[in-house]
């Protein structure tokens, strides 16, 4: 008979372990034990950093005046603020029993999460980008990583979402792009406050049912070996070579100066600068929205321009500008720097 | 690499000047003497999803056959490169670490990841696929496989 589902609820946790409880379940599950659902919510607000984004995405001034604590996650995903109204839960599989396209494992760890939103009353779907949304609404934050020979799924019920707080602590030197984020964040990222009992519940039958797991599950705590390993990333966690981060740090001083800022799967904001010309912007499923450009020689042009930006996709933004003389052009060639992956 | 070579296998390209770890889809071009260049095939990046980043151990490191060497990110799963060989690295291409996109685009040529020297023996070598029959059977049963489990579209 297939083993349990183990459930694992850590109740409320320190910022720190409401991040390194779950990273122990994957060495765990790895080193052999079963599938585990997890739940635990943070005590005090924070902010984290998916695994690969650099901390310059961070206003660290703004989160050491204000008390947050800045860690990096192991999973995928931007910087993200977190606080004691999200609930968070993770599924935790063995590698091999997933597809073996990395879509494909994602819809089948996020599938019985949005099996169970709508069991709760919540019309929730998981739309074409992956993500978990009611009418558009992004209601789940999610991210997903392979931990040795375990993968792991993390995701939140946002039982309230502080837009103002979670577009602060992202590091934006543009006041137009910091407006516009937080814009789109209220338009695009919405919270389910359902019962959290109820949710837990739910969640732990659609999972259960949904992987095949004996049709079982048990309430069950770290092993030994999950022990050693919380001890460990406890350390890692908050050393200074982790939280720095794999990659090198983004060179700030080359222009053009790029900041993107992703709200949601399709949803974004920009900030380009150099050479004395900036654009900002909104996008909103590979379309501008609104545009702020600046160039010294656009003179009694600009709002023309940035008219004639609006509805257009970014990939034909540099074409429409370059109808604006040397100025457009400048503007236009300042967007070839942005992340195409990122937009 | 010349263009005969590569080879098109169910909409895939498909280079055969070179060895292949069958279940990660990386490749090992072997550049000369101990001195091999590493990289991710079209099938690999494809079930990978939409690159978004990726990081490679630095040169130096340490490489052991089917160990992490690095970490790619898609679609926010992060996931690791696995080396098909055991050896020291020499080179990190820092242009698809800059821009994953770079991969996409030519997986073959500019989108290698890493270059290494092999260590003792055979490193791992005699473990990969390398001749050209095997390498389009393999691949074809790989592109089959997938699309019947709706890994990659029709």
């Amino acid at each position: 008979m297939a083993e349990p589902l183990r459930v694992i609820d850590f109740g409320v946790s320190s910022p720190l372990r409401s991040q390194t409880l779950w990273h122990a379940v994957a060495y765990g599950v790895s080193a052999g034990a079963p599938a585990t659902l997890s739940f635990v919510r943070p005590a005090a607000p924070y902010v984290c950093l998916g695994y690969h984004r650099n901390m310059d995405e961070v206003d660290t001034d703004y989160c050491r005046a204000n008390g947050l604590p800045v860690f990096r996650r192991m999973v995928g995903g931007g910087p993200v603020y977190l606080d004691s109204n999200q609930l968070f839960f993770q599924i935790c599989v063995r590698v091999e029993s997933l597809p073996p396209g990395r879509h494909q494992a994602m819809r089948t760890l996020l599938e019985p999460a949005v099996a169970a939103f709508r069991a709760l009353g919540v019309p929730a779907a998981l739309d074409a980008g992956g993500e978990i949304c009611v009418e558009g609404k992004k209601i789940c934050g999610h991210g997903a990583g392979q931990i040795e020979d375990a993968v792991i799924v993390c995701g939140n019920l946002i039982e309230q979402f502080d837009h103002e707080r979670a577009a602060r602590v992202l590091a934006m030197a543009e006041a137009t792009q910091r407006e516009e984020t937080l814009a789109l964040m209220r338009r695009f990222v919405g919270s389910t406050p359902v019962d959290p009992g109820a949710f837990r519940s739910t969640m732990t039958a659609s999972y259960r049912d949904a992987l095949s797991l004996g049709g079982r599950e048990e309430e069950g705590a770290l092993t030994g070996l999950e022990h050693e390993a919380l001890v460990e990333l406890d350390e890692r966690f908050t050393s200074r070579p982790w939280l720095d981060g794999p990659r090198p740090p983004s060179v700030g001083s080359v222009a053009p100066r790029v900041r993107q800022v992703k709200v949601r799967a399709g949803v974004c904001t920009f900030a380009v600068e150099g050479h004395g010309a900036l654009v900002t912007a909104g996008v909103v499923d590979g379309v501008l929205e609104r545009v702020h450009l600046f160039d010294g020689a656009l003179n009694g042009s600009r709002q023309r321009a940035e008219h004639a930006l609006v509805g257009v996709p970014v990939n034909d933004a540099a074409r429409v500008l370059s109808g604006f003389g040397d100025p457009g052009r400048r503007l236009a060639a300042l967007l070839a720097s942005l992340e195409p992956a990122r937009l | 690499m010349a263009e005969k070579s590569v080879v098109v296998v169910g909409g895939f390209a498909l280079a055969l000047d070179r060895r292949y770890q069958a279940e990660t889809h990386m490749w090992v071009l072997e550049l000369g003497g101990r001195h091999v260049r590493i990289g991710m095939d079209p099938l690999g990046i494809e079930t990978s999803g939409s690159l978004a980043q990726l990081s490679l151990e630095p040169v130096r490191a340490q490489l052991v056959a089917d160990r992490p060497f690095g970490q790619l990110e898609a679609a926010k799963f992060v996931g690791p490169l696995v080396s098909p060989v055991t050896g020291t690295v020499l080179a990190v291409n820092h242009a698809v670490i800059a821009n994953a996109d770079v991969l996409e685009r030519d997986p073959y040529g500019e989108g290698w990841l890493i270059e290494a020297a092999l260590g003792d023996g055979s490193a791992g070598l005699e473990d990969l696929l390398s001749d050209p029959a095997e390498l389009t059977a393999w691949f074809a049963a790989k592109i089959a496989g997938y699309r019947l489990r709706g890994v990659i579209a029709e």
